[in-house]
């Protein structure tokens, strides 16, 4: 099985998601992306070895590469490389749809503030998890809903605390991100090196 | 990298810029509240950014001291090299 992932244009990490969903997905064969510039090629062939599959780099006649990856080939274990700066091992747990103790105004406009400057600042945490009040960020009327989306579709992974959706019954105005109970959401902080609380 | 444009407005302090939320939500302009773009002094933190096609009626909510402002800047957005031109 042949698949051409075309990663031409797109900005750093969107060509790595873009090839790893691929490569992911496909159970045995060949995944061929094609990327524009050499920080990319580099990034995307990082991900090739940090799964320990093999592969090859063309160049094009306009300086674009084709990353031939095969899936199924497992080469020895090489050096032991990471998958580029794309996220920080970080998780980032809001327990409130306001930032900070205080007047609610404030806590509003802060938190929209927050969330807009952990969008525009790659790179991205891995997780951000949301409950309590949080829960309304993620949730339809919620003013920040575009950075959340923008965030998940660069592949960071949100997640809404379950319970408090149903406590504030709003499960089915879930507009960003996926629901989690109370494990994955410890999972979540226990796992990354890093945790930031915010509420 | 994409090259986006925007009208910015700051305050001088943050209850400006909340009243001036209310104003720019009652008129129906799509704004959004950002921390204060480090290219532009900063007078307080937040800042309100909106399309440069809304341009005339944020000017005409000056004028009509509907919304209170420290300065309105047209701000690029262009990778590494974000640019604040102040508009008068």
């Amino acid at each position: 099985m042949k698949i051409e992932v075309d990663a031409r244009g797109q900005l750093c990490p969107k060509p790595v998601i873009m090839t790893k969903k691929e490569l992911d997905n496909l159970p045995n064969g060949i995944v061929t992306t094609i990327v524009d510039n050499e920080v990319a090629k580099d990034n995307v062939s990082k991900l090739a070895i940090s799964y320990g599959y093999g592969f090859t780099v063309d160049k094009g006649k306009n300086n674009e590469y084709y990353i031939h990856i095969t899936k199924g080939e497992v080469v020895e274990e090489g050096p032991s490389v990471c998958i580029p700066d794309t996220f920080k091992d970080l998780t980032i747990a809001i327990g409130s749809d306001k930032m900070g103790v205080g007047e609610e105004k404030l806590g509003n406009i802060l938190m929209k503030s927050f969330i807009y400057t952990v969008k525009e600042t790659a790179p991205w945490p891995a997780t951000m998890v949301f409950f309590n009040s949080g829960v309304y960020l993620t949730c339809e009327g919620s003013e920040i809903l575009e950075d959340l989306k923008a965030l998940e579709s660069e592949g960071v992974e949100i997640i809404s605390c379950g319970t408090c959706l149903d406590f504030y019954n709003i499960k089915e105005k879930l507009q960003a991100g996926e629901i989690g109970n109370m494990y994955t959401i410890y999972e979540k902080m226990r796992n990354a090196n890093n945790t930031i609380n915010l509420g | 990298m994409r090259k986006e444009i925007y009208g910015v407005t700051t305050y001088k302090s943050t209850h400006h810029t909340i009243q001036a939320e209310g104003v720019f939500k009652s008129k129906g302009i799509s704004f959004r509240t950002i921390p204060t773009p480090r290219e532009i002094t900063v007078s307080c933190g937040l800042s309100i950014i909106f399309s440069l096609d809304d341009i005339d009626k944020v000017k005409e909510m000056v004028d009509s001291n509907e919304i209170d402002i420290d300065g309105i800047y047209k701000y690029t957005k262009d990778g590494f090299n974000n640019r604040a031109e102040k508009l008068n």
